[in-house]
């Protein structure tokens, strides 16, 4: 054990200590081939601020996700005000007052302040008329006593995002929520946004609510908290009491995965002589990214979920507008305003949402491996056989398992899908190649086989650049990484430095 | 490969799914045949074979256009009130300019073309959805077909009856053979130009397309222009047949070549179907109501039973659809 449990006002307030809203029992769940949550107890007191912590994967989402009652544990209870539970429901979830407030805003655009603070229980006057007055009154009396600044008159749509999600906080009082879920709630706020979403949580707890609060920043974890529960690979590690962990400490205990079990990918020499380098790179909540990646290296990059990866290689690939940023290919600037343009300069993007960006699930295998080469070679007709023996060629040269090349990829699994999108830029014949989350929700075989395709394409002096969540497999596979933490690159570790502690480190804003 | 694994994969082409509607049409079709035979003998004769034929080509080109918008995503409902503009154009250049019957044909198609860019244009860059972008403009043109004609009907003075009405070597109508024609072209374009294929693969799924490096708004302008074309040109047989251009004309296109095309495979949010697929469609939507008129069932009973056909055959593509969606997640 790192640390034991230890509960607040342990000693002098037995007996008489804090009411218990929520408590989790010995719960766990598994997805095919994971176990997202294994055997977690976790109590939420009343009036505390409990934060939870951990790496992408860690199990938070799945945390999350049963409490609200979008899952069902597959063993264990869940406790709220005495009644054991052995799963929630969305309704149930709602009923027993806790109420999850997310980034994504689920707010009537369209209507007031008030309207939507007291949505579904307005006061009425006769014949079932709303009482407009009491309403504002009720609303106004509410946002005074949060201390939220805001008129009950304004629509929902001309507030930011922080506006809204202080509404939404209040509109979980006027439900008389008891339990709040926080997930996320500050990725792309300010620090002056940060700053008033941290007090009012804490004037919210202050009336007795427990708030479960699920963050990437230390910063904002270390001023808030009442205690610190620690997530990794689906396990409790520690739960610490305000003040009584470090940093470095916290860190520890959220990294120290086993690596020995983990990939060992043969080493390719690097021609450090030539590069492709992204200047310059700003657009959305990018700001002035630049690296470069050599013949042959496979660089990772890293960041926690939010820090803008995926937005950085869209932009890098034309696939959204951006502010600035050139190419420059072995000496060559490209310009790159559209993916069209991208992958005549040799450009691919594998990217991370097979099934929604990656491949065309009601086509063939031919026609979704063959649509970049269609789409982008010369010529207005299409060569069947031409097409049918490259097709074949990838379905042999990396595996693919399919009865024949007509079948349609809705029915493979994850795995070959992930291989179709891969042989679909194969055929493409890039020399950069951008992978984003290459293997997520695929069998470790496959992931073996395109960890290996990987390194054979660094060897043939490709570009590779791999976007991964994954912490074992940027360490395994990565010549360097990169990390990214809220639209910016904030860190970059050579292979010889690389630990899962500094990646780590860098993503959730610590200091090295 | 071996040699038995090229047999499978031939084999597997061709019954795979996205052609298999093709096969349940035919056998729908012959079933048909066959009832309507034993119902009426006159049914199985050439004449009425080809008179189903002669009546279905005007539907069966606007709907070659109207299958290729849908294909890629895109719903055209403008094709009847564009067939109108382009029938009070091509009537005023014959009976009042007094052109050749060439530049007639010409103009009536360049007419199509022009509103079928424009719709296209309209549609990919107002980013409005297809439906109600197109459900406008028909209004749009609706009035352009008023305005042209100021509101009347133009007579033709006998000019131009044979574009619709001849018969190559006394038998096959003109209309069939430009039919046949056009399926004929629009199914290569489908099957074998580059074209096609990224129709399908805008409709199968944006994004991927788009990420594939396929331009998204060009090529549904294409096929907007296309289907815009085909409706010009259908209107250069619709009035040769009836000796005049009437600026209500066309109404019907728009939910019948859409019906026949979804009867024919075509997924309603696009991404599949095939040409052979759509042709079969029109041709058993005609076969209804060919069969119809045969049993003498009144005309205004017979709205009622297309409307009801078409209802259950997007119903059922629907159907289709939703288990696709729910296998797949």
């Amino acid at each position: 054990m790192l640390s034991s449990d230890i509960q607040p006002g342990q000693g002098e307030q037995q007996g008489t200590g804090p009411e218990i809203l929520l408590e989790v029992r010995n719960c766990s769940k598994s997805f095919p081939g994971v176990k997202a949550f294994n055997k977690v107890d976790f109590e939420l007191y009343a009036g505390e601020i409990h934060c939870v912590v951990g790496e992408n994967g860690a199990g938070k989402s799945t945390f999350i996700k049963m409490l609200s009652g979008a899952l069902r544990p597959d063993e264990g209870t869940i406790i709220i005000a005495g009644r054991e539970y052995a799963y929630l429901t969305p309704g149930l979830a709602h009923q027993l007052g806790i109420q999850t407030i997310y980034q994504e805003i689920s707010l009537a655009p369209d209507l007031t302040v008030a309207e939507n603070i007291f949505m579904g229980q307005y006061p009425t006057k006769r014949f079932g008329l709303v009482d407009y007055g009491k309403l504002r009154e009720k609303s106004h009396d509410l946002l005074e006593n949060l201390k939220i600044d805001l008129d009950v008159n304004a629509l929902v749509s001309d507030l930011n995002i922080p506006q809204k999600q202080s509404i939404q906080i209040a509109k979980a009082m006027a439900m008389e929520a008891k339990i709040f879920i926080l997930d996320e709630p500050t990725a792309s706020y300010s620090s002056s946004e940060i700053t008033h979403l941290l007090s009012l949580v804490r004037e919210v707890a202050a009336r007795g609510i427990g708030v479960i609060y699920i963050s990437h920043h230390l910063e904002e974890i270390f001023s808030i908290n009442d205690r610190i529960t620690i997530l990794r690979d689906g396990n409790k590690i520690a739960t610490h009491l305000k003040g009584e962990a470090t940093e470095e400490k916290i860190i520890s205990e959220m990294v120290g995965r086993d690596l020995s079990m983990f990939y060992t990918r043969e080493m390719v020499d690097v021609d450090y002589s030539k590069a492709v380098s992204f200047k310059g790179f700003s657009g959305g909540d990018i700001r002035d990214v630049s690296f470069d990646i050599h013949k042959g290296e496979i660089v990772g990059l890293a960041g926690m979920v939010g820090s803008g990866r995926t937005d950085l290689v869209r932009l890098f690939f034309g696939a959204d507008q951006k502010q600035s940023g050139t190419v420059v290919l072995e000496g060559k600037e490209i310009q790159i305003n559209h993916p069209g343009q991208a992958i005549q300069a040799g450009l691919s993007l594998l990217t991370e949402d097979r099934q929604k960006t990656g491949v065309i699930l009601e086509h063939s295998l031919k026609w979704n491996v063959s649509v970049v080469n269609m789409a982008n070679s010369s010529g207005r007709f299409i060569n069947e056989r031409a097409e049918s023996r490259n097709v074949d060629h990838y379905i042999e040269a990396i595996d693919i398992k399919t009865p024949s090349m007509y079948q349609e990829v809705r029915f493979l699994s994850g795995g070959n899908q992930q291989k179709v999108v891969l042989a679909k830029w194969l055929y493409a014949n890039s020399n950069v190649i951008i992978f984003d989350e290459p293997t997520r929700g695929i069998d470790i075989g496959s992931k073996e086989e395109i960890y290996k395709l990987m390194v054979q394409l660094a060897k043939e002096g490709k570009y590779i650049l791999m976007v991964s969540s994954d912490m074992p497999e940027l360490i395994a596979m990565c010549d360097r990484v990169i990390v990214m933490r809220q639209g910016e690159v904030v860190g970059e570790i050579s292979r010889q430095e690389l630990s899962e502690e500094k990646v780590l480190t860098y993503s959730i804003g610590g200091v090295l | 490969m071996s040699e038995e694994n090229n047999r499978n994969d031939r084999m597997s082409r061709w019954v795979n799914k996205s052609n298999r509607s093709v096969y349940y049409l035919l056998g729908i079709l012959v079933i048909a045949a066959i009832i309507m035979t034993f119902l009426d003998p006159n049914f199985l004769t050439q004449r009425n074979l080809f008179n189903v034929l002669n009546q279905q080509s005007t539907l069966g080109i606007v709907t070659m256009g109207v299958a290729m918008a849908m294909i890629a995503g895109c719903i055209d409902l403008t094709v009847g009130n564009v067939l109108a503009c382009a029938a009070g154009v091509a009537a005023i250049a014959t009976a009042k300019w007094g052109l050749s019957d060439g530049l007639v044909i010409l103009l009536a198609c360049l007419v199509g073309l022009l509103a079928g860019i424009f719709n296209g244009i309209i549609v990919t860059k107002t980013r409005i959805d297809s439906f109600i972008a197109t459900l406008g403009l028909m209004t749009v043109y609706q009035g352009l077909a008023l305005i042209i004609s100021d509101g009347n009907n133009i007579y033709l003075q006998g000019r131009f009856g044979w574009f619709g009405t001849g018969k190559v070597a006394g038998i096959v109508p003109y209309p069939v053979v430009y039919f046949l024609i056009i399926t004929i072209i629009v199914y290569f374009v489908m099957r074998f130009a580059k074209y096609g294929r990224k129709l399908y693969a805008i409709g199968g799924n944006p994004e991927a397309a788009f990420l594939a490096g396929i331009n998204i708004d060009l090529n549904k302008i294409f096929a907007y222009s296309v289907s815009g074309l085909l409706a010009g040109f259908t209107s250069l047989i619709v009035i040769s047949r009836i000796g005049q251009s009437q600026p209500a004309m066309g109404v019907s296109y728009p939910l019948e070549s859409i019906a026949a095309a979804v009867i024919g495979g075509v997924a309603l949010g696009g991404g599949r179907g095939t040409i052979p697929g759509v042709f079969l469609g029109v041709i058993l939507l005609g076969l209804i109501r060919n069969s119809l008129n045969i049993m003498r069932v009144p005309s205004f009973y017979q709205y009622v039973m297309l409307g009801s056909i078409i209802i259950i055959a997007v119903t059922l593509s629907n159907i289709g659809a939703l288990r696709k969606s729910g296998s797949s997640s």
